[in-house]
């Protein structure tokens, strides 16, 4: 193995990883403020790619300016998603039903791209497609570093606004104790549509940033639920530090397992990272009391 | 007036055990002419396709049943029971084609060794609850089809494994549909009995128990870990010994098909449709989902649409009747019923007027 392939499989696991972890953190989101394991959030990630394929593919515009109108459609749907259904469902059983519910969104997503654009492979070409940038040897795809630039200008967003708004702090009181954060007034059920929303807008921008470099269908989502689910459990469920640094890890893991084992057998990683988390630390690397429970 | 309450709620129990006997026979004559009926389909269906729907419908039964020992009685929802199917029907595969086994005694000794493999699983997905469970149970079966498409040496890739028929070569297709037929339906039966037989013992309460309120029935000293790891490993083994009998009369294995996602979530579908909390729950929600998707599959064809026709069936069910169509058609006829509740309908006031006209009665 020589060095500069090293580099660039390290390079190359960071900037998965950043995508990762801005995903993880969307469904680190909809744990906290619900209790949800949202299933559907890489079909809608893929939906997301899929939609800026096609505006694309419409106007000939950068797939970067279709995040205008998805992000703010995305945060309107998760809204609407979880004060029509999810907040429907009977709380005893909340997290098994949620799963099934997501899971039947996440079916109807995969069915209905399938019948409107067709399970065809596809791909947005641009002008920067090809262009890579080199640094000690290593090539570094220019698309790979503008979504990982959107995944880690996001994420610092999402933190900022977690961290030093109102909106965040009350957010956070919602997630911490829900009855708590009602004393205080703070109307939760609103703040809960509110976490959905911005969780869903994660997927938004992680599936334009995914739309850039890779090749897109409607099954594809299969190939995502699986690790990010693997990372939000091993960073410890609803703690968005622990799946950030789950992601980082488990990315460039999986980038620097590929030159050895080839790309099918490196995505394992996740699954056996996942089973040894749970035999040895259930309650993940991070997580607190929340995740023992769930 | 408490004597009077008292009085009512008696006559009322001898009602309902009268009435109880009845039912209990209603039940039994339905039970008998629905098994007749489920028999003489061979003789029924008109040609061998209609045949090889009700051969699969009939595995969908018997899969969706041995879901349900976990799925029903820990509240455990597996969204992964393919790995399951899918690992006893290679095994089978394996054993007849690279050992030489016989094809029955394969299709047990893989359901074994499922069984065995199911232990470490269960004690790494058992431990936590709810949320993680589901997310080991998808992650499963999306590990074995990475495995199946890889390791082609073994598993023959992507382009699956063969399996020779059980039955010789002068047994002709319909035929052949037609004794697979029954033997999904006897393993179907045996699968419902023991279903039965744990659900009255005192692993079948425990379990219970567990679904209710996991924490409470540890606090009682419900060996909750033990209990669920047993009905598990129960569950896997069944859904292999399914799998297994799949893999012998359909005669192919293709790793998307074995390990999928969407098989696992049609024995969900099944179980929570017809009513996890019954016993014939999931064999009527076979029923109506198998033939559904059959349906689907020959009306649309190639198109994505029976996936979403699949999510929005599963969205209405979890939504509008999470217990089930059984349990949602029998209170719509309790509606007409005297309501029988164990809830005490009189409030604090009504229930101190009537200790003081008791004890001014005494005095």
């Amino acid at each position: 193995m020589s060095g500069p392939l090293l580099l660039q499989s390290l390079i190359l696991g960071l900037l998965l990883g950043g995508l990762y972890a801005l995903l993880a953190a969307g469904l680190t989101l909809y744990f906290g403020v619900m209790r949800v394991v949202m299933i559907a959030h890489s079909a809608f990630l893929i939906l997301a790619a899929y939609l800026a394929w096609f505006f694309t593919a419409q106007t000939g515009l950068d797939p970067l300016l279709s995040l205008v109108i998805t992000v703010p459609l995305f945060f309107a749907a998760g809204y609407g998603m979880q004060r029509a259904l999810l907040s429907r469902l009977r709380p005893a059983t909340l997290t098994m039903m949620s799963v099934l519910l997501t899971f039947a969104i996440a079916l109807i997503i995969e069915g209905g791209l399938g019948y409107l654009f067709s399970g065809t492979q596809r791909r947005i070409q641009l002008g920067y497609s090809s262009a890579s940038l080199e640094l000690w040897g290593a090539r570094i795809a220019v698309v790979k570093l503008v979504a990982f630039g959107l995944a880690a200008v996001s994420l610092l967003a999402l933190y900022l606004l977690l961290k030093k708004t109102r909106f965040g702090q009350a957010l956070r009181a919602t997630i911490q104790h829900r009855e708590a954060a009602q004393l205080l007034g703070i109307d939760t059920d609103r703040i809960a549509g509110f976490g959905f929303g911005l969780g869903l807008a994660t997927a938004a921008v992680g599936g334009t940033a995914l739309a850039l470099d890779a090749t897109i269908y409607p099954s594809l989502h299969w190939h995502w639920i699986g690790p990010l689910m693997a990372i939000i459990v091993i960073g410890g469920l609803g703690s968005i530090p622990g799946a950030a640094i789950a992601a980082i890890l488990l990315g460039v893991t999986q980038s620097l397992l590929q030159i050895p084992m080839g790309t099918t057998w490196a995505q394992t990683v996740f699954y056996l990272a996942l089973f040894a988390t749970l035999m040895f630390r259930p309650q993940g690397f991070f997580g607190g009391r929340l995740a023992q429970r769930f | 007036m408490l004597s009077a309450s008292r009085h009512k709620t008696a006559t009322h129990q001898e009602g309902r055990t009268s009435s109880g006997r009845s039912v209990l026979v209603a039940k039994l004559v339905a039970a008998a002419v629905a098994l007749g009926l489920v028999l003489a389909f061979p003789a029924l269906a008109p040609d061998p396709f209609i045949l090889s729907v009700g051969v699969v419908i009939a595995s969908y039964a018997a899969l969706a049943v041995a879901w349900n020992f976990v799925g029903g009685m820990t509240g455990y929802i597996s969204l992964g029971h393919a790995a399951y199917s899918g690992l006893g029907g290679y095994g089978t595969a394996l054993l007849v084609t690279e050992a030489g086994v016989n094809p029955w005694v394969s299709m047990i000794v893989a359901a074994v060794l499922v069984g065995v493999a199911a232990v470490p699983i269960g004690i790494a997905s058992l431990r936590v609850r709810g949320a993680s469970f589901v997310i080991v149970s998808i992650a499963l079966v999306l590990i074995l089809l990475l495995v199946a498409q890889s390791w082609s040496d073994v598993t023959g890739g992507s382009n699956g494994l063969r399996v020779p028929r059980p039955f010789g070569t002068d047994v002709l297709r319909p035929e052949q549909h037609e004794r697979f037929f029954y033997l999904f339906v006897a393993l179907t039966l045996v699968a419902l009995v023991l279903w039965w037989v744990i659900d009255r013992s005192r692993l079948g309460t425990g379990l219970k128990a567990i679904r209710e309120d996991e924490d409470k029935a540890q606090a009682l000293g419900v060996p909750t870990f033990a209990y669920k790891l047993v009905v598990f490993v129960v569950s896997a083994f069944m859904t292999a010994m399914a799998g297994g009998m799949y893999a012998l009369w359909f005669g192919s294995l293709d790793p998307i098909f074995q390990f999928s996602i969407l098989t696992g979530s049609y024995l969900v579908l099944m179980s929570l449709l017809g009513g996890v909390r019954s016993l014939l729950g999931p064999v009527v929600g076979a029923v109506i989902v198998g033939y559904a998707v059959e349906f689907f599959k020959t009306q649309y064809g190639d198109t994505q649409l029976h996936l979403v026709a699949l999510g929005l069936l599963l969205a209405l069910v979890v939504l509008f009747m999470p217990d089930g169509v059984i349990p949602w058609v029998t209170a719509q006829f309790d509606r007409f019923r005297p309501g029988d509740t164990s809830i005490r309908e009189v409030d604090a006031a009504q229930l101190a007027e009537e200790r003081k006209a008791l004890e001014e009665a005494k005095s």
